[in-house]
């Protein structure tokens, strides 16, 4: 049956998380071509099983819940250790070593009896546990005389390990070795005998790097200023490298990475309300200052997880790199929240955002999913239950969800007290004359009442005006009629502005145009969406039977994960300062150089984005169902590299760019093809398509309309009238409903696709057709997919169009009346190389061509809209999509 | 350096073939034709995603799917499940335990149909009054009468129902079957979703999202009115010959980048993928022109009647797109159209004056074009409702996840068949009880799948659209249940 399966369903299928299947063919097909350590976790068919290495991690998947972790025992079998099976439960002992048709263990697992309901053991994994115990049940050691949750196998997984001090190998080939980087790679391709491929073509190399630093193309001066030091500078390279590091672009490049990890979105998400977060792009623009300012990693994190515990309030006056560490802490309100919506449960749209906050921490920063542990122990990684909540103290006193306070109303204001001043008194300027204002309309109600009753029967006026006079509570039944019956009289605003025509409108702007004068005048008040904490007694964080909030058991203290043995302990409560301290001793803890796993899940990241895929392919999980690096000692010896280097990116960027590797062509050869397909080994550099925002601001560039303005608020989205969502001012009604108003949004609309809001409920058409992240709650490893919608949207789709009519300007701007020299100059920018003579003959032919078939109906424009033509087709050609 | 066959094949047929627009299309095609016999690649090929039609894992009956989504639960006791238990305790506490989304507003008093239910075609099935439509093709349907998700809120009890399970960011059922199945058109996506021109049902995308699968499987959305597909024309000035030059240029420019590069799928996928959007443009056009469908045809989907018009087009359309090779068609109301809290005896009726006939019409459409036999029909929401009042300022009915009514046609799904069976009141599924997850299980098995072997490899391990959960095919449902393995 499996050989029916499509292949990569097939891979998929033998790949599965059945531990020990999954690592033994892991092991397997990993070993076909790359250095990466067979996992002991595989039992050769001639080896007996043993307990620790290869039956605990299939029942611990599948059994451990019910018989043994929680505090009802099923059956009264507990599974976690070898002599309480063999001890048994209400049915008697579950094993009898040597014996597995009398062992009630396999029985009931043989039978699909157990586990029940949900997912059934494995063929593979019924297999060993059978073999286990016909060969004696036997156990690597004596057993503990007391349950733990994390054991010496657990603790002997590799990214638990401490990262070890490794030297860069010997290579026969050093000529070839750049840097470190490059031995390491050089060692395991050789081992095939391969070695690197030559280097990429200067043209080639220098679009690599503008794309991978500044995710912007080179203009062709750059290129062939480039190409020239390069045939004459024997540094040109590594000048280019540190100019593209110098250049403020370098942020918005490096600091979206960055904010998909975080989860970066500027609205709450959660429920379809999706909420804006006004604020959250401060957040967005600390990380490009702090990745354009190369700040150290370690302080980066500790600023992210704890800057509000770094800073003293009062917040309105804190200089500029002490409000830097408050608006850090945005980091930790980047996940989805419920709870400015009145229509979600709270209690459970609080507990969920706690719950979305640890995903996106234990991801982003220590590559384990944490966040499996909230209702049951993790099934594959020693992250228990308790654990779960251990992590959770840590952050609970900044997420109290007892004393929870709303999006709104957590925002930290840092308007200066001089600014709230001058908010005051305008605002008191603002009540005066609504006052004013005000009374002058019940004198003009009044007197259109007066003239009201002029048109009436006198012997009614008298009744009239004590009626009207009257509150409305008070008015008698027969003065409600009396009402009724001539509404003339019933004077509103309304009905004082249809009466009164121009005059009231003349009234009416003189009171408007002195408000929003007043308005305009009032300063902004700036506000930073923070995390802090509530000083007073911190909340008791309590463990959640199997998740569920509304049924809270016992507490417990914050402490790191237990598999990282040695972590400093967590107080309570930091006496010496207003908040708990929990979060700040975590970050240091984390940052210390010594955590096995933060370097090495950030050089790994790096790494991803360089090369296009990690040394671990699994950049947010560095556990049991992740990947295993296909270079550890690489892997490690980055991570030290970047802690003894002051955990400066800027130096390990350099370290990875001038190295042999990155500068190799993308070439594939059939002797690399034959062994290394999947560019394991890196022999060769990979073909890369341009990630969404890079498409839209590389369109940008190259049609000369691209805004580089930095920083600031970020520009809108709306839906338009067909549905798709566009950048302009949302003008749809309360409804939802369009309406045809327009604001002018200037040049904003070209800024970088960074600067462009990220709703998660509206994304950009143009980014989401190729493959921008929704966040939910974060993105830790982006897809590229090759779509038809996309060749649509490059085909027809308005933003394009416009562009390649505004290129199609520029180039007639650069050299009017001069078609070939246009045709050359759209060649260069948008490939950066000019074209050969067959290809400008080829465009023009195609040009002249275009021309003809749009004259019928363009008439005199068809020349121009045919270059329109021309630079589409550049802008949707592969060689433009694609990086070599 | 050119050595490898594979490569010089590729770089051949490019280099041999005339440039126009088609020859890349033809290779795809090509390929497209090799899949079935498409040898075991070795472990470590990187997957690649496509749309190729794949192998299943035992013969099928059902080729595609049409799936109604009826989002905000649909009443089935005033439609599909009669209870004359329930007519003579009206007014009545209900006894035992009950949920209710909205207790404040309910005595716990049970409330009769106020619709009569009559027995329909030669099976007898009793349906409400106000399915005149479904009426007429009670042998074509199996009812399930004890559908059970026990999942109380909407986008949750979607979830389970569309996606296995109640998380955000599962797949979508569509999503798997394209996954699993490929497609037979060529010239239009795999998987289109006609939304509401009232707009999307409660979880908007999730509802067709492909959720960790590649965006390859994800539903393409045709949009309830004018332009039906987004970027589908080109501007007015570049329609026609100009953008076949247009596209050629194009070709040629990628043609002369990939022969530089041999090897590299993701290129030739791409200019496939402008190939098929070319087509696309004109295939998608025709699918979606209902204009030369007979004035027979008009009538029988009631769009000669105002309030069936628009629900009439998209049913249509759906048969257009099923007669073209599209593998699964999802028909949406809009938000919430089905969730009758309040003023039920006036809402149900609307919505079933709008969406009954055109239902039925389809089915009868597909049956008399031979197409029913292989395509599978779904018709139902995420939940029923509650048999007691819910009181405002007119009387609705509360959620009810515990029991409620779907029905199926077609793709091996037996006529004329009632199936399960909840108390007396329509309260709780008591009879046969199906889950969203046997559900999903048989129709996996009429498309020739098995759900818990359609694997999607990630991160954190295996994931399919049931995850392993137990569940059964409902053999009761199928015209074959000796086909069960």
């Amino acid at each position: 049956m499996l050989a029916r399966v499509p292949h990569h369903q097939f891979y998929a299928f033998v790949g599965r998380c059945f531990v020990a299947l999954a690592i033994a063919q892991y092991a397997l097909a990993v070993n076909a071509a790359t250095p990466v350590p067979v996992d002991t976790k595989s039992p050769s068919s001639k080896s007996a099983p043993v307990f620790e290495t290869h039956v605990r991690p299939i029942l611990k998947a599948h059994c451990f819940q019910c018989h043994g972790e929680e505090d009802e025992l099923q059956g009264g079998l507990d599974l976690r250790l070898v002599r309480l099976m063999a001890k048994g439960g209400e049915s008697g002992t579950a094993l009898v070593a040597g014996k597995h048709a009398e062992s009630l263990l396999f029985e009931r697992i043989a039978s699909d009896e157990m586990p029940p309901g949900e997912k059934k053991m494995t063929p593979g994994e019924r297999d060993i546990v059978k073999r286990w115990i016909d060969a004696g049940a036997r156990t690597l050691k004596p057993e503990p005389t007391a349950i733990a949750d994390v054991t010496d196998e657990d603790r002997q997984f590799w990214s638990f390990q401490p990262v070890r001090a490794v030297a860069p190998p010997k290579v026969k080939q050093t000529a070839s070795v750049l840097t470190p980087v490059d031995a390491f790679l050089l060692a395991e391709l050789e081992k095939k005998s391969l070695g690197f491929s030559p280097e990429a073509e200067p043209a080639a190399l220098v679009r690599r790097l503008y794309f991978d630093l500044l995710g912007l193309p080179p203009t062709p001066e750059q290129v062939e200023a480039f190409v020239h030091d390069y045939a004459a500078d024997s540094k040109a390279y590594e000048k280019l490298v540190d100019e593209l590091l110098a250049s403020p672009h370098y942020g918005e490049r490096w600091g979206r990475h960055w904010l998909d990890v975080a989860g970066y979105a500027d609205s709450d998400g959660y429920t379809p309300v999706d909420t804006e977060r006004k604020f959250a792009y401060r957040y967005r623009d600390y990380v490009i200052r702090s990745f354009n300012a190369d700040k150290p990693w370690n302080d980066f994190i500790v600023e992210q997880l704890a800057g509000d515990e770094l800073v003293k309030p009062p917040y309105d006056a804190l200089p500029p790199a002490e409000l830097d560490k408050l608006i850090a802490t945005g980091f930790l309100r980047m996940g989805p929240d419920g709870t400015s919506d009145p229509a979600a449960d709270q209690k459970l749209a609080r507990n969920d955002c706690v719950a979305e906050t640890i995903k996106i921490v234990s991801t982003s920063l220590l590559g384990l999913s944490v966040g499996c542990a909230q209702c049951h122990n993790h099934r594959y990684d020693p992250v228990s239950q308790v654990d779960y909540y251990r992590f959770r103290a840590i952050f609970e006193p900044a997420f109290n969800v007892e004393a929870w306070r709303a999006p709104k109303a957590r925002l930290v204001s840092t308007t200066s007290a001089a600014v709230k001043k001058q908010i005051a008194e305008v605002d008191a300027e603002i009540a005066k004359v609504s006052a004013e204002r005000n009374a002058e309309l019940t004198k003009l109600m009044d007197e259109t009442f007066e003239l009201a009753l002029t048109k009436l029967p006198k012997d009614l006026h008298g009744k009239l005006r004590e009626a009207r006079a009257a509150p409305v509570a008070k008015q008698t039944a027969e003065q409600k009629k009396l009402l009724k019956d001539n509404p003339s009289v019933n004077i509103t605003a309304t009905g004082v502005r249809q009466q009164l025509g121009v005059k009231y409108r003349e009234w009416e702007t003189k009171y408007t145009g002195q408000l929003d004068k007043l308005r305009a005048k009032r300063p902004e008040e700036e506000f930073v969406q923070a995390l802090t904490e509530v000083p007073g007694k911190p909340p008791v964080t309590q463990l959640f039977y199997r998740g569920d909030h509304n049924q809270p058991r016992q507490a417990v203290t914050p402490a790191e994960l237990t598999i990282f043995d040695g972590a400093p302990k967590i107080a309570e409560k930091d006496a010496a300062r207003p908040s708990t301290g929990r979060r700040l001793t975590y970050a240091r803890h984390i940052t210390d150089g010594k955590h096995p796993l933060t370097a090495r899940v950030l050089v790994n990241r790096f790494w991803l984005h360089h090369f296009g895929r990690g040394i671990v392919a699994s950049p947010g999980d560095f556990g049991t169902l992740g990947d295993r690096p296909t270079h550890p000692e690489l892997l490690d010896w980055l991570a030290n590299d970047f802690v003894a280097g002051g955990w400066r990116l800027k130096r390990l960027h350099k370290l990875m760019l001038t190295s042999t590797a990155y500068r190799q062509s993308s070439q594939r050869t059939s002797q690399l093809e034959a062994v290394d397909p999947d560019n394991l080994l890196l022999g060769r550099m990979s073909i890369r398509r341009l990630e969404a925002e890079t498409l839209r601001d590389a369109v940008l560039a190259v049609s000369g309309k691209l805004n580089q303005k930095l920083f600031g608020p970020p520009v809108p989205v709306s839906p338009d009238e067909t549905g798709q969502v566009v950048i302009a001012v949302d003008t749809r009604d309360t409804a939802g409903r369009p309406t045809s108003k327009k604001v002018d949004l200037g040049e904003e609309p070209n800024r970088r696709s960074i600067y462009i809001q990220s709703r998660r409920s509206l994304p950009l058409g143009m980014l989401e057709t190729f493959d921008a992240p929704v966040m939910t709650p974060n993105c830790e490893c982006r897809a590229s997919s090759t779509v038809t919608p996309q060749s649509l949207l490059l085909m027809n789709s308005e933003f394009i169009v416009l562009q390649s009519t505004e290129f199609a300007k520029r180039l007639r701007a650069a050299a009017p009346e001069d078609l070939p020299a246009q045709l050359r100059e759209g060649a260069r920018l948008a490939f950066g190389h000019a074209p050969s003579e067959s290809e400008l003959r080829e465009a023009a032919e195609f040009v002249k061509a275009q021309t003809a078939a749009l004259a019928p109906v363009a008439k005199a424009a068809a020349a121009e809209q045919a270059l329109a033509c021309y630079c589409q087709a550049l802008l949707s050609a592969n060689q433009f999509l694609y990086v070599d | 350096m050119m050595q490898d066959p594979t490569l010089m094949n590729r770089r051949h047929f490019l280099a041999t073939q005339s440039m126009s627009v088609g020859s890349v299309a033809l290779a795809w095609l090509l390929q497209h034709d090799d899949a079935r016999a498409e040898p075991a690649k070795p472990p470590l090929e990187r997957p690649t995603f496509d749309l190729k039609v794949k192998p299943t894992v035992h013969a099928p009956q059902a080729t595609a799917m049409i799936s109604f989504l009826m989002q905000g639960g649909p009443s089935h006791v005033d439609l599909f499940d009669p209870k004359p238990e329930l007519a003579k305790r009206d007014g009545q506490k209900i006894p035992g335990d009950i949920q209710y989304d909205s207790p404040a507003q309910t005595d716990g008093s049970l409330m009769k149909s106020p619709w009569k239910f009559a027995k329909r075609g030669k099976c007898g099935m009793e349906l409400s009054e106000l399915l005149p439509g479904l009426a007429e093709i009670v042998d074509d349907i199996t009812l399930v009468r004890s559908m059970q998700s026990g999942v109380n809120n909407h986008v949750q009890g979607l979830r389970a129902l569309v996606n296995g399970g109640i998380v955000a960011g599962r797949p979508s059922l569509g999503s798997w079957l394209t996954y699993g199945l490929g497609t037979e058109s060529q010239d239009l996506p795999a998987y289109l979703v006609l939304t509401d021109p009232e707009g999307v049902p409660v979880d908007g995308i999730n509802n067709w999202a492909n959720g960790y699968l590649p965006a390859l499987y994800q539903g393409t959305v045709i949009r309830p009115r004018e332009p039906r597909i987004l970027n589908l024309d080109p501007p007015p000035h570049l329609q026609g010959l100009p953008q076949e030059r247009f596209l050629s240029y194009l070709e040629r420019l990628n043609a002369r980048h990939l022969a530089a590069r041999p090897g590299e799928h993701d290129l030739a996928a791409r200019i496939a993928g402008y190939e098929t959007a070319a087509r696309m443009q004109s295939a998608a056009k025709e699918a979606l022109d209902i204009s030369k469908e007979s004035a027979a045809t008009h009538k029988m989907y009631g769009l000669d009647v105002k309030e069936s018009r628009e629900f009439g087009t998209r049913c249509l359309i759906a048969r257009r797109l099923i007669e073209r090779g599209v593998r699964f068609v999802q028909i949406c109301t809009g938000n919430q159209d089905w969730d009758h809290h309040s003023s039920i005896a006036v809402s149900l009726p609307k919505e079933c004056l709008r969406t009954d006939i055109p239902s039925a019409a389809l089915v009868k459409d597909l049956k008399q074009r031979g197409l029913l036999d292989t395509t599978l029909v779904q018709w139902g929401g995420e939940m029923g409702r509650l048999p007691t009042v819910q009181k405002g300022a007119a009387v609705g009915r509360d959620h009810n996840t515990h029991g409620f009514s779907m029905w199926m046609a077609g793709g091996g799904i037996r006529g004329g068949h009632v199936h399960g069976n909840t108390d007396e009141f329509g309260h709780r599924a008591v009879e046969n009880v199906v889950s969203h997850t046997d559900y999903h299980t048989t129709l996996f098995h009429l498309f020739g799948l098995d759900p818990n072997k359609l694997h999607f490899r990630r991160p954190n391990g295996e994931a399919s659209l049931t995850d392993g959960k137990s569940a059964k095919v409902v053999r009761e449902l199928l015209t074959h249940p000796e086909r069960v393995a």
